[in-house]
C-alpha cells in the first residue's frame, strides 16, 4: 500500500512536465505567429504592395523625365557658355517657342489621339477628370471642341452646361490630344470603356492619329496680383 | 516486442507525425508573412531610393535653371536684342510657373479625417488627388494666377494622380496629408468660392461623414517657389 502512491506520483510529475513543455511550445509558436502577422499588418498601414508597385513605376517614369529635362538644360547651358555670336538669342528664341506651345499660345501639331464623347448630363467635373487623365498620360497639348485647354484654363459648370474658358461646349465633345500615342491610347481605351458603362453616355470612341493639328489658342492674360520674386 | 514497447513506438510515431504536421504548418504560416514583409520592405526601399534620386534631380534642375538665367543675364547685358528676347521669355516663364512669385491670395489646408463605418469608410477619410485637383480647379476658375501644393508649383502641363491618400503631382514624389494649397489672385473672390456650400460637393460630403478638414485663410502676401521639374513636350511641333 505504501508503495502505490509513490509509484503514481512519478508519472504524474512527468506528465505535468510534458504538459508544461507543450504549453510553452504552443505559446511560443502562437506568439511568433501573432508577432509576425502584426508586423506585416503594421508595415502595411496606409499603402499596399500593389500601390507601392504602381508608385515605383510612376517614380521611374518621373525620374526619366527629370533626366531628359536635366540633359536639355545642360545642353542649353553649354550653348550659352560657348560664347558664340547669337547663341544666347537662339537659346531664348527656342525657349520662347517651346513655352508658347506649352501655354497654348501658338498652333501645334503632332501624334496623338482624338476622343469623341456623345452624352447628355456630363458635368464640369467629368470633363476635368477626363482632361486630368489625359494629362497624367503625358498629354502635351489639348483641345476640346475647338477650345485650347491647359491646366489653369477654367472648366466650369454653368446653367447652360459645361464651359471651357467661358465658352459653353455642347455634346458631342471632341477632345484632341497630342503626346505619346501609345500611352494616350491606353488611357483613352480605359476611359471609353468606363464612359460606355455610364448611362448618360450615348457613345464614346477614340482614334489614334499620326498628326493631330490643334489650331485653337489661349489668349494671354497678364498677371495682376502675382509679382516675380 | 512487448505490449509496452509497442505502445511507446506508437506514441513516438504519433509524436513524430504531429511534429511534421506542426513544422509544416509553422513553415507555411510563419514564412509567408515574413516573406511578405521582406518583399514589402524591398518595395519600400525601392520607393525611398527613387524618391532620393527624384529630389536630387529636381535640385540639379533648379540649379541648372539658375545658371542658365545668370548666363542669359550676362548675354543680355551685351545686346539690346538679347535683352528684349529675355524680357519676352521672362514673362512666358512666369506664366509657366518657372519663376518664383509672390502676392496676395489664399492658403487652404486639407487634412485627413477619421475612418468611419459605411461605404468608403476605409479610404473616404483620406485626402486624395481628386480633392486637390478639385480645389486647384476651383481656384483657377476664380482667377488664381499661380498655385502651389505643398510648395510644388502647378504648371500648364500639371497632372494629378495617386492612390489611397497619396497625391502625385507631375514628376514629384507622393504627398500626403496635410496638404497646403497656396494660390495668388483675388483673395476675396477665391474666399467667396471656398465659402460656397455648393462648391466642392465631394469634399464637403466627406467633411460631414469623416470629419475631413478643409480650412482656409486670406493672406496679404504669399510666396510660391519656381517649378523644379520637367516641362518637356517632345511630341509637339509648331503647326
Amino acid at each position: 500500500m505504501s508503495r502505490r502512491p509513490s509509484a503514481r506520483r512519478a508519472p504524474a510529475g512527468a506528465r505535468g512536465l510534458s504538459v508544461g513543455l507543450i504549453a510553452l511550445l504552443v505559446a511560443l509558436v502562437a506568439t511568433i505567429q501573432i508577432r509576425s502577422q502584426a508586423e506585416v499588418e503594421r508595415s502595411l498601414v496606409g499603402v499596399d504592395s500593389t500601390s507601392l508597385a504602381f508608385l515605383i513605376d510612376d517614380l521611374h517614369r518621373a525620374n526619366e523625365s527629370l533626366e531628359a529635362e536635366k540633359a536639355d538644360l545642360a545642353r542649353r547651358r553649354a550653348t550659352l557658355q560657348s560664347g558664340q555670336t547669337g547663341a544666347a538669342d537662339q537659346v531664348l528664341r527656342d525657349e520662347a517657342e517651346r513655352l508658347r506651345a506649352i501655354e497654348g499660345l501658338v498652333p501645334v501639331q503632332g501624334p496623338g489621339v482624338v476622343m469623341v464623347i456623345d452624352a447628355s448630363g456630363l458635368t464640369a467635373l467629368d470633363l476635368q477628370d477626363a482632361l486630368n487623365n489625359l494629362s497624367a498620360a503625358g498629354a502635351e497639348a489639348i483641345d476640346v471642341n475647338g477650345h485650347r485647354v491647359v491646366t489653369g484654363v477654367p472648366v466650369a459648370q454653368t446653367t447652360n452646361g459645361v464651359a471651357v474658358d467661358g465658352n459653353v461646349i455642347v455634346s458631342p465633345w471632341t477632345i484632341s490630344v497630342i503626346g505619346d500615342s501609345n500611352r494616350l491610347a491606353q488611357v483613352a481605351d480605359l476611359m471609353t470603356q468606363q464612359l460606355r458603362a455610364d448611362r448618360r453616355v450615348r457613345g464614346a470612341s477614340y482614334r489614334v492619329e499620326t498628326d493631330v493639328v490643334i489650331s485653337s489658342l489661349i489668349s494671354e492674360k497678364p498677371f495682376v496680383y502675382a509679382l516675380p520674386g | 516486442m512487448s505490449t509496452r514497447g509497442l505502445g511507446i513506438l506508437a506514441v513516438a510515431l504519433v509524436a513524430l507525425a504531429t511534429g511534421f504536421v506542426l513544422a509544416d504548418q509553422v513553415r507555411t504560416q510563419l514564412l509567408t508573412p515574413s516573406n511578405q514583409l521582406a518583399r514589402y520592405q524591398a518595395l519600400v526601399r525601392s520607393v525611398q531610393d527613387l524618391e532620393a534620386t527624384n529630389a536630387d534631380q529636381r535640385r540639379q534642375i533648379a540649379d541648372l535653371r539658375n545658371q542658365i538665367d545668370s548666363l542669359e543675364s550676362d548675354a543680355a547685358g551685351r545686346s539690346a536684342t538679347t535683352q528684349s528676347l529675355r524680357n519676352q521669355v521672362a514673362d512666358l516663364r512666369a506664366h509657366a510657373g518657372l519663376v518664383a512669385v509672390h502676392g496676395p491670395g489664399v492658403e487652404i489646408v486639407l487634412r485627413n479625417g477619421s475612418p468611419g463605418p459605411g461605404s468608403g469608410g476605409q479610404t473616404g477619410y483620406l485626402v486624395n488627388f481628386q480633392d486637390v485637383q478639385d480645389v486647384v480647379n476651383l481656384l483657377f476658375t476664380q482667377g488664381a494666377e499661380a498655385i502651389a501644393v505643398n510648395g510644388r508649383r502647378i504648371t500648364p502641363l500639371t497632372a494629378f494622380s495617386g492612390s489611397e491618400g497619396q497625391i502625385v503631382i507631375d514628376q514629384g514624389p507622393p504627398l500626403t496629408s496635410p496638404l497646403k494649397i497656396d494660390a495668388i489672385g483675388d483673395r476675396n473672390r477665391m474666399a467667396a468660392a471656398l465659402n460656397d456650400d455648393s462648391a466642392l460637393p465631394g469634399l464637403r460630403a466627406r467633411q460631414v461623414q469623416f470629419q475631413l478638414h478643409l480650412t482656409f485663410e486670406g493672406l496679404a502676401d504669399i510666396s510660391l517657389p519656381a517649378y523644379d521639374s520637367s516641362l518637356q513636350i517632345p511630341h509637339v511641333a509648331a503647326a
